[in-house]
């Protein structure tokens, strides 16, 4: 049994990568799958913040990556969720440390160990560190957010990831491309101030797998290091429960992307 | 100097294609080229100022001698461009090339001479061929009606991406993305939007057109001779369309 690898990927920085990446990745670990997240961004670690575990950081990826410590020593267990690990990205190295031998040699060690999913949290750009997180993927998210530069580096990550991947290279079959919405407005999008999920769409060729509203529930729980999904109660946390589902093949109908109906008492008193 | 053992190549050579303006001379006048150039130049700064540009020699009569080629350099420069090489035209350009220090670049449709033997290979690309059906000799002529079979792309060309159709042409059934680039020696034929660029003709070709059912374009080239859309005209925005050449203009109407 090998572990599925999923990339949780952009091209352009800030969209929600990270935040994506620790709430796809507890979504999963709820669902009862066995997970590890890898924060590939190294010299500029966040997952471990957003996990909450950046205190418990003794040996990072790249220590793994040299043989410098196993893969038992890196992972931290999750406080939530038994079956959810975070290998954290080395702070004081760069992307130069990493090399596609040492990654691969990671991955395989995760399947070895029965992981069922490992979600890899690519970089911003399309350079070495962004490569080598697509390069051994299975499936990828691709985050964006609806305004225009984002859109235009989807579109490059994804022509990436049709090429510039093993399963390209060895022609076994297209990864299985996803494409996440996040920051969702519908109060802007009615106004003409950001792109709808229609019009990215249509300039993307694919459908989305879910959008997540823009939400302060997800800047309170990073904050707190608590992944969103987390948090039933926010519409952010419930869109990646919904997101994360859908990745596992349920369907479900997108939610949020319509401007709120007021109700009765708001439309009296305004609100 | 730290000494870092690096094992990685210290460069990678590629062929690419760029887009890159040429001034064709029309007669040796220095001064009245600088003039002209400066006024290109103020018109569109963004455009030309400090852009590339070869210089094709080809339709002078006779070659100028290496002062005056000197001196049209010279204007160039003093106008705000970057001459950057000359364009291919006979083996006395070629020479004169050699003298001046300077690359000649194959020019789209530069009147090869048949004796010269050779013909310098265009410009290759990395994008990927269907099939391997043998490239035509450059001199002849290259009409689209007799060319072999048109290469298909099926699928969208995503920004960055480049598919060059060489000797043929083209057909993408799918969007071409903003910043993606679609290039073929033939016709052009767009089943879906493009949104990035499209150049027919890409050796020379003149009567080559681009026909697109959904017309966002960034730019727009037939034989050398392009558009470029800051703005896409109303009436012409995803429509379907076609481009052709009528002379020196780039034409494009409604289908």
């Amino acid at each position: 049994m090998t572990a599925e690898i999923i990339v949780v990927t952009s091209g352009k920085g800030g969209v929600g990568k990270t935040t994506t990446s620790a709430s796809l990745a507890t979504g999963l670990a709820m669902a009862g799958k066995k997970v590890a997240v890898i924060d590939f961004d190294v010299g500029l670690r966040n997952l471990d913040l957003i996990m909450g575990c950046e205190r418990r950081v003794v040996y990072d990826f790249i220590n793994v990556v040299h043989g410098e410590a196993t893969l038992k020593q890196s992972l931290i267990k999750d406080k939530r969720h038994d079956n959810l690990y975070v290998l954290a990205a080395s702070q004081t190295r760069d992307k130069d440390a990493l090399t596609q031998e040492g990654v691969e040699k990671v991955l395989d060690g995760l399947s070895e160990d029965g992981f069922d999913y490992v979600v890899c949290d690519s970089p911003a750009g399309i350079e070495k560190g962004a490569h080598l997180a697509m390069y051994f993927a299975d499936h990828a998210v691709v985050v964006v957010n609806p305004e225009v530069s984002s859109v235009r580096d989807s579109d490059r990550i994804l022509g990436l990831l049709a090429s510039k991947t093993r399963r390209a290279e060895r022609g076994e079959g297209a990864i299985t491309q996803h494409l996440l919405l996040t920051r969702y407005n519908p109060a802007r999008v009615a106004i003409g101030e950001m792109l709808s999920v229609k019009d990215v769409e249509e300039i993307l060729g694919i459908n989305v797998v879910g959008v997540i509203p823009e939400s302060e529930n997800v800047l309170t729980a990073s904050n707190n290091g608590i992944p969103v999904i987390v948090d039933a109660n926010s519409l952010a946390g419930q869109a990646y429960s919904d997101t994360v589902a859908r990745i596992l093949g349920e369907e479900r109908p997108l939610r949020f992307i319509d401007v709120p109906k007021k109700g009765f008492l708001q439309r009296v008193f305004g609100g | 100097m730290s000494v870092k053992m690096d094992t990685t190549d210290a460069c990678d050579l590629r062929f690419g294609q760029v887009g890159i303006a040429c001034v064709r001379v029309r007669r040796v006048d220095a001064a009245a080229l600088c003039d002209e150039l400066e006024r290109r130049v103020r018109a569109a700064p963004q455009l030309f100022s400090r852009a590339a540009v070869v210089l094709d020699l080809s339709h002078l009569l006779d070659l100028p001698d290496d002062g005056a080629v000197d001196a049209l350099l010279e204007a160039v420069r003093s106008a705000g461009m970057l001459p950057v090489g000359l364009a291919y035209g006979t083996s006395e350009t070629e020479a004169l090339a050699k003298r001046m220090g300077l690359p000649l670049i194959a020019k789209f449709r530069a009147a090869y001479e048949p004796a010269s033997g050779a013909a310098p290979a265009p410009v290759e690309t990395a994008a990927p061929r269907h099939d391997a059906a043998p490239p035509e000799p450059i001199h002849a002529t290259p009409t689209s009606g007799n060319a072999p079979t048109a290469q298909h792309h099926a699928g969208a060309v995503r920004s960055g991406q480049q598919i060059y159709a060489r000797d043929r042409d083209l057909i993408v059934t799918g969007a071409i993305a903003n910043g993606a680039e679609v290039i073929a020696d033939g016709n052009i034929h767009v089943y879906g939007s493009l949104r990035g660029r499209a150049m027919a003709g890409a050796q020379g070709d003149e009567n080559t057109r681009i026909f697109v059912s959904d017309f966002r374009a960034e730019l727009v080239a037939i034989a050398g001779h392009y558009r470029v859309f800051e703005q896409i005209p109303d009436n012409l925005e995803g429509q379907s369309v076609q481009c052709w050449l009528e002379g020196e203009k780039l034409l494009i109407a409604k289908l």
